[in-house]
């Protein structure tokens, strides 16, 4: 980031004239919708496990791994019927940043490119938006069981 | 609009034939009860000939409910083995790994002699409560109620 340029006079009061009339955005009510929509996704994930575990072979240690897939199918599900997009805008944050956002960003990427071809369109779009979530999710993975086996070794856990 | 109905017809028509596929007979409603409040199940014994174990069931019982992070116990008295399942209030969820190993110690402590399985998993405590409502049946066998034991035991030990 370079240092901030210096504004002409007719620029500042553009500026000023700017600030006037620009919406102020509704923090605490967007945090409080993203709070509601986010802890109903956990919810119903919740449900998801206690249903692993009372009908399937799962503990408690176990039935992360089918929840999460769980949640990821129906997210995709949603965003392709297009009623995940409603869910995000009305929840905001509380829809992304639960694991069902990362369904979302994957199918609603391959519907945006549906129409530059199978391949090079929906193939090599796809993961636009979740590669991100993907390759930092494996790195910060390995950094952490790195640092886990160090300290394994040197006899502090 | 007839194509999305097909397609919520089909996804919930799958997710019932999982429900279905993945529903195994239960013996009784205390197990579903038990996810979500305290049954206090009695403590049980697969020899049940032999009062000395249902004795030291019935104390371990009591020394694990004695704590007051715990809120519900079961205990299985195997051959060899003793499980001790337990659940921890929610407020104390976040010192579970501390639980577990002050329960480890007291259980050392007091009963030095004995091999314990301790656990605090929901599934464990399930399947404990299933093979007391089972063990209730006085033709249900000591060996396969031991068998039953043993597979409640290798729950235990699945990580991933």
């Amino acid at each position: 980031m370079g240092k901030k340029k210096e504004l002409s006079p007719v620029q500042e009061r553009y500026q000023e004239l700017q600030k006037k009339h620009e919406l102020k955005k509704p923090i605490l009510k967007n945090c409080l919708r993203a709070f509601l929509v986010g802890g109903l996704i956990c919810t119903v994930g919740q449900a998801i496990t206690y249903f692993y575990i009372y009908y399937f072979n799962f503990t408690e240690q176990t039935a992360g791994n089918p929840t999460v897939a769980t949640l990821i199918f129906i997210s995709m599900l949603l965003t392709g019927f297009g009623v995940y997009d409603h869910i995000g805008q009305y929840g905001g944050a509380g829809s992304a940043v639960p694991v069902t956002g990362f369904g979302n960003s994957v199918i609603s990427a391959a519907i945006e490119h549906r129409t530059e071809g199978f391949v090079l369109g929906v193939g090599g779009n796809m993961f636009k938006l979740a590669g991100t979530v993907l390759l930092f999710g494996v790195f910060s993975a390995f950094v952490v069981a790195l640092v886990r086996t160090l300290l394994s070794i040197w006899g502090v856990l | 609009m007839r194509r999305l109905k097909v397609l919520i017809g089909a996804f919930l028509g799958t997710m019932v034939s999982i429900s279905l596929l993945g529903c195994q007979d239960r013996t009784s409603d205390e197990s579903r009860i038990s996810m979500v409040k305290p049954v206090n199940p009695e403590p049980i014994h697969i020899n049940e000939k032999s009062r000395k174990e249902h004795d030291l069931a019935a104390t371990v019982k009591k020394d694990i409910q004695s704590m007051p992070q715990i809120y519900d116990v079961a205990v299985i008295k195997g051959e060899k083995e003793t499980l001790v399942v337990y659940k921890v209030k929610h407020l104390h969820r976040m010192m579970m790994k501390q639980i577990e190993a002050d329960i480890n110690k007291k259980l050392e402590k007091n009963y030095p002699k004995e091999s314990f399985i301790v656990s605090s998993d929901f599934k464990i405590f399930i399947e404990a409560i299933e093979l007391k409502d089972k063990m209730k049946d006085p033709g249900y066998p000591q060996d396969k109620a031991e068998k039953q034991l043993q597979k409640i035991i290798e729950l235990k030990k699945e990580m991933t």
